[in-house]
């Protein structure tokens, strides 16, 4: 890992357009920060960047960017799940029709489709997840990277 | 079960009064409280005719009443959850009408939780007894589900996920949250920053907000007066093709009884947030745990443990293996009663063929897997042929100090 490591500080703001993180720009990243409200940390490596997204509460984002500045994979680990509405983006639809097409309750909340991984686990007090879209992966960038 | 335990209590009154002949009064043992409880794994709640359960669903009767009463209600079909804390029952199944809880600015307050599956529930929280085989948990505050007349869950607490607020969505009429813990948040919620788990709700709209312990969703069990330091589910064997019903009992306390002794199950210790070290083929994930509320084993991956993904349709999020594949791993955690020690245990497990065994139509399956990445969720199959003791955070018992599963 590059360490060019920036700590910014929180941001009071008004709102931006609420459009969601996983696929879209880097700027919804700040979209990110705003609603929950959370401090950022940026890590640079050569093929992405890493937005670390923390708050009072314990919970950690990471969303993974790429040099073109989109968003190709997130992660969140802490006592609650974060607005996947938000994080997933455009792709929370199609995370939520492949989740109604398993059967049963409290099944896992695990979705691999041909493009799109989503992996949401744990427990009250501690849930962890992460998802990427694998055609968005920047060359030389495995899934594994997205933790 | 409660009107049995008490008819049993009046009839031997009859005869010690019978025994005594009217002479003046001889001090007695208090008799022990019956501290145990039938529970079955069937096809589910009825709503309309139709059983609506899902496949390895444990359940048991729930009596609740107002606080201080005897005007109460039994509930039937109330999920048991070791995985999570907190009596939960479905509003559109209470016809009791609770005191909802309000804060200090005279707010109602609402209770959120989430599972992995990005299901949750959401409502105001309210103060019950809740009586269990003879034991009574007195006014602790529990949820009401989804009741028409509060605010929409908030979007902190939906999360983009889907309700779990309805007989058929849930496939019961509540959840019984009896896990390794005495309140569902804990020490978080009592802070400054809690997480999205009680909200505050004025008419401007509810938002996260700091609970007392006290004040907090409480596990029953701790709140007995007696047989409080935790548990034991036990249930039987079932085949490798599935039960129509399995029948098995909860028994209250850990060597607070003749009837619930550790008799050699070893404990080991969960950590703060409720997990454990499950070991497969040398490889230790530690974010592992054991939840009676989840149907299936959920493990690691079909890269990682060989068993092939059932294909979309009934069997969907399930290993799909051509035949019975016998498995073991190993659990740890630190042993409760002496620092420094860890205890482990080899756990032998079988995984078949998911949509052979839905398509059985049984709702009891010993055998059935399916992925979880990077983690062993152990869910209500580990149960079966087993019985498993839960001490409670805090509580003393012969094996240490809870939290822990023995078994």
């Amino acid at each position: 890992m590059n360490k060019a490591f920036i700590l910014l500080p929180a941001l009071i703001a008004a709102a931006l357009p609420g459009f969601g993180a996983l696929g879209g720009s880097v700027e919804s990243v700040a979209t990110d920060q705003v609603t929950l409200h959370a401090k950022r940390a940026v890590t640079q490596n050569r093929e992405y960047t890493v937005h670390q997204i923390s708050s009072g509460d314990g919970t950690l984002i990471r969303e993974y960017v790429t040099p073109a500045g989109t968003v190709f994979g997130v992660s969140w680990s802490g006592p609650t799940i974060p607005d996947l509405s938000q994080l997933l983006g455009t792709y929370h639809a199609e995370f939520q029709n492949a989740m109604r097409a398993k059967p049963g309750r409290r099944k896992s909340g695990v979705v691999h489709n041909a493009d799109l991984v989503v992996e949401s686990g744990g427990h009250m007090r501690a849930f962890y997840g992460r998802a990427y879209v694998t055609s968005m992966l920047p060359a030389g960038v495995t899934p594994e990277t997205v933790k | 079960m409660r009107r049995a335990s008490l008819a049993a209590t009046a009839a031997a009154l009859l005869i010690g009064l019978a025994g005594c002949g009217g002479s003046s009064p001889v001090a007695t043992t208090p008799t022990p409280v019956e501290n145990t409880q039938q529970l079955v794994v069937d096809l589910g709640p009825n709503l309309n005719g139709q059983s609506v359960g899902f496949d390895n669903s444990l359940y048991t009767n729930v009596n609740i009443c107002l606080p201080a009463t005897t005007t109460c209600q039994t509930i039937d079909h109330v999920l048991v959850d070791t995985g999570s804390t907190g009596l939960r029952i479905l509003s559109s199944q209470l016809s009791l009408t609770l005191p909802h809880v309000a804060d200090a600015s005279n707010n109602q307050i609402g209770n959120c939780i989430q599972y992995a599956d990005t299901s949750y529930q959401w409502g105001p929280v309210a103060k019950v007894d809740v009586h269990l085989a003879g034991e009574l948990a007195s006014s602790i505050p529990m949820q009401i589900v989804g009741p028409s007349n509060f605010p929409a869950a908030p979007a902190a607490c939906s999360a983009g996920g889907v309700a779990a607020q309805s007989v058929s969505s849930l496939g019961a009429n509540g959840i019984l949250g009896i896990g390794l813990f005495r309140q569902d948040c804990g020490a978080a919620c009592a802070s400054s920053s809690p997480p999205a788990v009680y909200f505050t709700c004025p008419s401007s709209g509810c938002t996260p907000t700091t609970v007392a312990l006290t004040a907090q969703l409480q596990n029953p069990v701790w709140m007995f007066p007696q047989d409080n330091n935790g548990f034991a589910i036990t249930l039987p064997q079932v085949g490798s093709g599935g039960a129509t019903t399995v029948t098995g009992s909860i028994t209250f306390g850990i060597g607070t009884q003749t009837n619930n002794a550790l008799n050699g199950a070893q404990a080991q210790a969960a950590s703060p947030k409720g997990n454990f070290t499950t070991t497969f083929n040398g490889v230790a994930y530690p974010n592992s745990f054991i939840a009676s509320g989840l149907g299936a084993y959920y493990f690691l991956d079909s890269a990682t443990t060989g068993l092939p993904n059932c294909a979309p349709g009934d069997a969907a999020g399930y290993y799909c293996p051509p035949s019975p594949v016998n498995l073991t791993a190993i659990t740890s955690g630190p042993n409760p009663s002496s620092s420094g020690t860890t205890v482990s245990q080899n756990v032998a497990f079988s995984v078949w063929n998911a949509l052979t065994l839905i398509d059985s139509r049984n709702p009891a399956f010993s055998n059935i897997g399916g992925p979880n990445p990077g983690i062993f969720a152990w869910g209500l199959p580990f149960f079966y042929n087993r019985t498993v003791f839960i001490g409670i955070e805090g509580q003393t018992t012969p094996a240490g100090t809870g939290p822990y599963w023995a078994y």
